[in-house]
């Protein structure tokens, strides 16, 4: 096993105790990029070829020189004997829609391709703070709109570790795929649907989305600000706990940061299942997809391996002394993606305003008759299909005319899908539960250009994690399983507000439970490349 | 011709005078440096950041809400405005919306004519200023340092009927926010910045026509000018027959006259929702009674208890309550002194404004203290000076910043009131003027006043006037 191979806490063991160097570690994840993950994403990459389709893809950017540096003060720090850090060491990468002082901070966007940040985001400092080394900005949806990179500015997107004719999923594609295949241990992505834990299941990670204020959105350039959650994607849970421990807590940059206490995720780990109550809902079962003609439901139970897959993990869990609690109601969640879709929409579309070609990013190089038509050359040439798909439902349904009957109704199915949860997370509530356990997407990772270019099919595979976002609970997406075709499935834990430390517990004990099944054993693709 | 009257609504926008900015903690006051310094990534709207509002501006908008005799909310909201424009660096501007900071509240204008004009506020709220565009040939310069800077926008209801009620309702307000330490209200500074809707009817009318917008009307006079200039115009067209169009006009001040700016004919949308990156704001009652204990009692009910506890007319009240650290001083000296306070007022008025205005300071900024004024007061009244070396002991005080009886002291100022000195002095005058006690004693009395002179001249104005026109009165024997 290569030290790239090992998990953050591996790795920050190894430095402490200098059974490795941090630039060994940093060498050996370097050696790993080099051989699967291919040229980076780049604007106007033209063709795809042969080889392109071989490799991961998940870098835009590479930072070599500032890991490079953070490396060698670790290693001072360790050698004088100071603190370097619960990080120590651990090779991180970070989705390009995080500001980063002195790189390049592209959200995957033509319209900030030149963008060099002067400042550094809060979770980004905060992880180097404590002796991560930064290698580099990863691949994403363009501005994270999107569930598969595909739609990335930044050509090749990245490619599934597992089977690399498949996506990666999204938005935080470039994230799972750097830490499946071994390039970084953990990266920095971002959920404002599911944008960590279906990228997380597509490529057999570990996701946690954290309650809505749990981790500084401040240098997160913001896509739903009122959805948008910072989170860790990882090879496992207590990867994913250290570095939550890092990140979270309140942020003077950030009003909606939260000032609740941050628990010890760590020590909390190996508590066990015993005595948790964990939900299963049957509303979590299927997926409702509207037809396009009639505005009509239809439903579709989630593919048999699953369900079969939570059913497993409810049944390990029972095992070791957690309660299964049956039929928990969540009628709404089927409503999720409507309103997402309008929510979002109308905070993407004023998120984006600021480009506009003033002051920083793309400008158009053709002369603009007058400001207007500045405006309008710029963000026409500068942004993608996505972004603007997103701006015209956006204008449209806050515009004063619908917002009414969009806007404002969408919000108050929010409050309903909230309510769900209260509902089901209440100690003195008719279905009582610690957890709600879930398949974390209703298919595995689809082949590359299957779905791309259907809008609305694309959003259907946020179903089973969107409806988190708008109660702004935290989800954690667990590794469950592999399909008959060998693509990785996703299991999803749902709990109350920041209750992540339950979340984690729980799947740290599914973890120890299922070490030696034989799914855990198999290696994706990219380790025999 | 049809009698009309005018309708006039104002628009200010109030900037408080925070140290920081209303979302980050760059510094607000730029007058007195150079574009594009006082910025940083979260008031130039870079991708990412996150506003986190200034508790300043909320008690500022507080205190200046209470004063307008508004509401104020247990919980307000800040909205996005969604607007584009190269000064406006996020494309939105952070406002309240709905959900404001206060509700409802007037304010009275005292006018000079003698009524009172009461002005309905109909809008009072928070918002972050955009920056400064100018156009350099054919190139436009935008300055981000106002950008972030806090405002508080306040509307007036269609209320004001003249254009002097609106330079009043300026007049008045500035009084106000000075007086209450919001904001250095500086038009010139576009501390205080104002827009006008304007519209005319029938007198006696109770609908309201449409209006025009002028823009740009950033000093009292202007505005009184402006809304003259467009009542007049909105007559002569509708004598013409001519309809009034919702046009938005700019008030050039230099040449005095309307520019149209636009037509307006549909409102613009915004598309106001809730500002995602701030929580809800609760105003709970501790904060705000802890707030609102700094708010002084206001201008018109103090000029209003000036009149009524100390006498004073009308006149003096207003001017003594123009200015706070005036009227504080004024009650200051009337409390040292225990006399007359008309007499406070007079020498506040007659000598200490000009000594004021002289040299552009304000009342607390003088070294002549209340106490010290009222110190020469009461050496004026016990005869210890006269009248006139009082006031030079004013000057005298102002200059040294010593008490006004260490000065008489030192200076040997005080008045001589002793007899057999005075008597001495005038017997050496009236030797010295034989021709002058001859005309006199001839009859011409008016001399008098020359030998009091003569007398006071030779004694360094020391003297007791009225005890030397005595001694002179039987010395010459012509009384």
């Amino acid at each position: 096993m290569e030290l790239c191979d090992l998990s953050a806490y591996e790795i920050a063991q190894h430095v402490r105790s200098q059974k490795a160097t941090a630039v060994q570690v940093l060498e050996s994840c370097l050696e790993r990029i080099q051989k699967v993950d291919g040229r980076p994403g780049a604007l106007d990459a033209g063709e795809l070829t042969a080889e392109d389709r071989l490799r991961v893809h998940a870098f835009i950017t590479l930072t070599e020189e500032r890991a490079r540096a953070q490396a060698e003060e670790v290693d001072r720090k360790v050698a004088a004997g100071e603190d370097p850090g619960l990080l120590a060491g651990v090779p991180v990468s970070i989705k390009d829609i995080f500001c980063v002082q002195g790189t390049p901070s592209t959200a995957a966007s033509r319209i900030l391709a030149n963008f060099v940040s002067p400042y550094t985001a809060t979770s980004v400092a905060r992880m180097e703070e404590q002796g991560a080394l930064v290698l580099g900005k990863v691949n994403l949806d363009e501005f994270t709109y999107g569930s598969s990179n595909e739609s990335s500015a930044f050509q090749p997107c990245p490619r599934n570790p597992w089977n690399l004719n498949h996506v990666v999923g999204g938005s935080s594609g470039g994230s799972a795929a750097s830490v499946a295949a071994g390039e970084v241990a953990l990266s920095l992505g971002t959920d404002t649907a599911g944008s960590i834990r279906q990228p997380a299941a597509f490529c057999g990670v570990v996701g946690l989305k954290p309650t809505y204020g749990r981790v500084s959105r401040y240098g997160l350039i913001a896509f739903g600000s009122s959805l948008d959650c910072p989170g860790p994607m990882a090879r496992d849970v207590t990867d994913a706990a250290m570095m939550l421990q890092t990140i979270a807590g309140p942020d003077p940059k950030d009003a909606t940061s939260a000032t609740v206490p941050v628990p010890d995720y760590i020590e909390a780990l190996e508590e066990g299942v015993q005595g948790l109550r964990i939900g299963l809902s049957p509303d979590y079962f299927r997926i409702a997809i509207p037809d396009a003609r009639t505005g009509k439901y239809h439903t579709e139970p989630v593919p048999a391996e699953f369900e079969q897959a939570v059913l497993r993990a409810a049944q390990v869990l029972a095992e070791m002394g957690a309660e299964i609690i049956e039929d928990v109601p969540m009628p709404n969640a089927r409503y999720g993606i409507p309103a997402y879709f309008v929510i979002s929409r109308v905070e993407a579309a004023s998120n984006l305003h600021r480009f506009d070609g003033v002051k920083y990013g793309y400008r158009t190089q053709r002369t603009p008759a007058d400001l207007r038509d500045l405006y309008r050359k710029t963000r026409a040439e500068g942004f993608g299909l996505q972004p603007k798909l997103r701006i015209l439902m956006g204008m449209y349904v806050s515009a004063a005319q619908y917002s009414e009957q969009y806007y404002q109704r969408a919000l108050r199915v929010r409050t309903l899908i909230r309510r769900d949860f209260d509902q089901a997370f209440d100690p003195d509530g008719a279905v009582y539960v610690d957890a709600l356990l879930t398949p974390t997407t209703p298919t595995p990772a689809f082949p590359l250009e299957a779905v791309y270019g259907d809008s609305v099919m694309m959003q259907y595979a946020d179903q089973l994690t969107v409806p988190a976002n708008h109660a702004g609970i935290p989800g954690v997406s667990l590794p469950g399983g592999l399909t008959a075709e060998g693509l990785p499935i996703g299991i999803q834990l749902l709990g109350p507000d920041f209750r992540e430390d339950t979340l984690l517990r729980i799947g740290r004990a599914y973890e120890v439970a299922t070490q030696d099944d034989p799914w855990r054993q198999e290696e994706p693709q990219s380790a025999h490349l | 011709m049809t009698d009309y009257e005018i309708v006039i609504g104002l628009e200010t926008h109030i900037q408080l005078n925070t140290t920081t900015k209303i979302f980050c903690s760059c510094k607000a006051d730029s007058w007195f440096d150079p574009p594009n310094t006082n910025i940083c990534p979260v008031c130039t709207g870079l991708p990412g950041v996150l506003p986190v509002l200034n508790q300043a501006v909320v008690e500022k908008g507080m205190l200046l809400a209470a004063a307008m005799h508004a509401e104020i909310q247990p919980v307000s909201y800040f909205d996005r405005k969604n607007y584009f424009y190269p000064d406006l660096p996020k494309g939105f501007q952070i406002s309240q919306y709905d959900r404001s900071l206060a509700r409802g509240g007037y304010l009275d204008l005292p006018m000079p004519s003698g009524y009172v004009r009461r002005v309905s506020i109909h809008k009072l709220h928070m918002e972050e200023d955009a920056g400064k565009t100018k156009n350099a040939g054919r190139e436009r310069l935008i300055d981000f340092n106002r950008c972030g800077v806090p405002l508080v926008e306040m509307v007036t209801g269609p209320d004001l009927r003249s254009a002097d009620e609106a330079a009043q309702y300026l007049i008045r307000l500035r009084q106000l926010l000075r007086w209450i330490g919001v904001s250095e209200a500086d038009m010139e500074k576009g501390h205080l910045r104002c827009d006008a809707n304007v519209s005319i009817r029938p007198r006696g009318a109770d609908y309201l026509n449409p209006k025009t917008e002028i823009k740009n009307v950033n000093s009292i006079e202007a505005v009184r000018d402006a809304i003259e200039h467009e009542a007049a115009r909105q007559i002569r067209e509708v004598e013409a027959g001519n309809r009034i169009e919702a046009w938005t006009l700019e008030w050039d001040e230099d040449a005095g006259v309307l520019r149209k700016m636009r037509s307006k004919e549909t409102e613009a949308d915004y598309r106001y929702f809730r500002e995602p990156d701030l929580l809800s704001l609760p105003i709970t009652d501790e904060w705000k009674e802890r707030v609102l204990a700094g708010l002084p009692e206001l201008p018109l009910e103090r000029r209003a208890r000036f009149m009524q506890a100390y006498g004073l007319p009308e006149y003096d009240a207003d001017i003594l309550t123009g200015e706070r650290n005036l009227s504080d001083y004024f009650e200051a000296a009337v409390q040292a002194y225990g006399g007359d306070p008309k007499r406070v007022s007079n020498w506040l008025m007659n000598d200490l404004l000009r000594m004021l205005n002289d040299t552009g300071r304000t009342a607390d900024q003088l070294k002549v203290t209340p106490q010290y004024l009222a110190e020469i007061l009461k050496l004026v009244d016990a005869n210890t000076v006269n009248t006139s070396t009082g006031k030079a002991l004013l000057a005298k005080v102002d200059q040294s910043g010593k008490a006004p009886r260490a000065i008489v002291e030192e200076e040997g100022l005080a008045q001589v009131s002793d007899d057999s000195a005075i008597r001495a002095v005038v017997q050496e005058v009236l030797n010295e003027s034989p021709k002058e006690v001859e005309s006199y004693r001839a009859g011409k009395v008016t001399l008098m006043g020359w030998f009091v002179g003569q007398v006071m001249k030779k004694m360094r104005g020391k003297a007791d006037p009225s005890l030397a026109r005595g001694i002179l009165e039987e010395l010459l024997g012509g009384g």
